[in-house]
């Protein structure tokens, strides 16, 4: 991938910007929760193998079925889940960004998954070898408790999503799948275009557009050139549907150390 | 005629190693599956862990006005309550029992000590993790894509992959509840099934007739479900783990 830069995370030393196209400066570890959570001998052994890395719109972190070889940790991207039908229309699964890591078949076993995972939203994430994690997993302590616990959120999110899809309508969903990024990311901007929001949520894109352009005659969200600036969170809580309080709410508890991070 | 009754008849209990099993055995309680029983509540504290040996798990979500989606079916290929290792202790979801068998259970105290002294145990239950949540994810693909015939199928064939015989003990309320849509709905794709001699329904029992036929009919879902169980969990791939 022409644009993706990586470059080895060294302590101590000032990151430096190659080509940063989206976000001016990526990004210390502990811009994701998960490394931020860790304790401080157990992060020291993984930053020499953490790796800083640019994550563009739309760039395939894993392919369905394909060996994956890092874990990826976003710091200000976010990477969606999903998975693509043979007719190749597709449906998200769940999303990831600064809470979370992508790859967790690397440590629950199998190494692959059926499902796809896609950059959502352009930013910065650092990668880490699985075999490295792999180790400091199956030494049992924090490390593997806290990758489980999250791993039964995303869960959470995962079937969430299930029940989502089949009894809410498109606009709720939006609301839900927007409230779920703008966690996930540093700021209130998503770098998105409706095709994509569409594909992630499975359906046609004249539904998107419809829906968003509802919330933003509301004044909820404002959209251009493939930004949504979310203007008034909390009317866009006052309309999702239950599915989103679920999941935050699991986040909340089984990753109490993230405390006030999570907005 | 009863069989005698083994934890082996758990596949995930099967696939221990023997030592593993041996020192097990009898912290193993032996309980009933009943039809309909709740084994856990939304946000309840969950006690146990179960590994039935006969029977059918439903993994469900209520939502506020009482319409439901089951998420995931749970039979002698797994185990309910993998919050107990992963981390939480309850869940937003239900288990009910949808179809009447027996199980195994650990209590909590149990499963967490086994859990945590990592090796096979551990691997097997975070594999089996891996491919619930498969099935849990092909969920809600289909719940996004597909007719409400193709998921009467896969629900089908995905009961009949965690049963003995071809016969589910069903009605048509409980699976329009369980898949989430309208009584009708399932009325008119069970008959149309039943008019092409696939299955059978009658008083609450619904009889597969011709297995290869919903297996062409159903959607992929199915497929990729099953295919990832068997590789996740086939046998050589735990123990080489």
């Amino acid at each position: 991938m022409k644009n993706l830069c990586s470059i080895p995370y060294k302590r101590g030393v000032a990151w430096r910007v190659v080509s940063a196209t989206h976000s001016s400066a990526p990004d210390n570890p502990k811009d994701n929760h998960l490394l931020a959570a860790l304790s401080e001998p157990s992060l020291a052994a993984l930053l020499p193998y953490l790796e800083g890395i640019q994550l563009p719109l739309g760039m395939v972190v894993y392919e369905s079925g394909g060996a994956q070889r890092y874990v990826y940790f976003p710091t200000s991207s976010i990477v969606s889940l999903l998975y693509v039908l043979a007719n190749g229309s597709s449906a998200e699964i769940a999303v990831t960004g600064n809470e979370g890591l992508v790859g967790i078949s690397l440590f629950m076993g199998g190494e692959t998954t059926p499902s796809r995972a896609v950059v959502q939203s352009a930013g910065w994430g650092f990668r880490l070898r699985g075999e490295i994690l792999r180790k400091e997993f199956e030494s049992g302590g924090a490390l593997q408790h806290l990758l489980l616990r999250y791993t039964q959120a995303l869960i959470t999110q995962m079937t969430q999503t299930a029940v989502c899809n089949r009894h809410h309508a498109v606009d709720q969903q939006l609301c839900r799948w927007l409230l779920l990024s703008l966690d996930r990311l540093p700021g209130d901007e998503l770098l998105m275009t409706q095709e994509l929001i569409a594909n992630m949520l499975g359906v046609r894109r004249e539904g998107v557009t419809e829906a968003a352009g509802k919330l933003q005659a509301e004044g909820l969200i404002r959209y251009s050139r493939g930004h949504i600036k979310v203007l008034d969170r909390k009317q866009l809580e006052a309309r999702v549907c239950e599915c989103y309080g679920v999941v935050k709410k699991e986040y909340d508890r089984l990753l109490p150390e993230f405390g006030a991070r999570l907005h | 005629m009863r069989t005698r009754r083994n934890p082996k008849q758990n596949d995930l209990l099967a696939a221990l190693p023997a030592a593993d099993l041996i020192r097990l055995a009898p912290q193993l309680e032996p309980v009933p599956l009943p039809l309909g029983a709740v084994i856990y509540e939304s946000g309840g504290e969950q006690g146990h862990v179960y590994f039935p040996t006969s029977g059918i798990v439903s993994l469900l979500y209520v939502m506020n006005d009482g319409a439901s989606a089951e998420i995931a079916v749970v039979g002698s290929e797994g185990m309910v309550g993998i919050s107990l290792f992963m981390g939480g202790g309850t869940t937003p979801s239900r288990a009910v029992v949808q179809s009447v068998g027996r199980a195994y259970r650990l209590n909590a105290a149990q499963i967490k000590r086994e859990f945590a002294r990592g090796g096979a145990l551990q691997r097997l239950l975070l594999r089996y993790t891996q491919a619930l949540i498969t099935q849990m994810t092909q969920t809600a693909v289909c719940n996004r894509h597909h007719q409400l015939e193709q998921q009467l199928c896969r629900w089908l064939l995905l009961s009949l992959d965690r049963l003995p015989s071809s016969e589910l003990v069903m009605t048509q309320q409980l699976i329009a509840n369980m898949l989430g849509v309208r009584r009708e709905g399932v009325t008119e794709a069970a008959g149309k099934l039943q008019a092409d001699g696939l299955i059978s329904y009658r008083r609450g029992r619904i009889s597969v007739l011709d297995r290869a036929k919903l297996e062409q009919r159903v959607c992929e879902c199915y497929g990729v479900v099953k295919r990832e169980s068997d590789r996740l969990l086939a046998s050589h791939a735990v123990i080489a783990a």
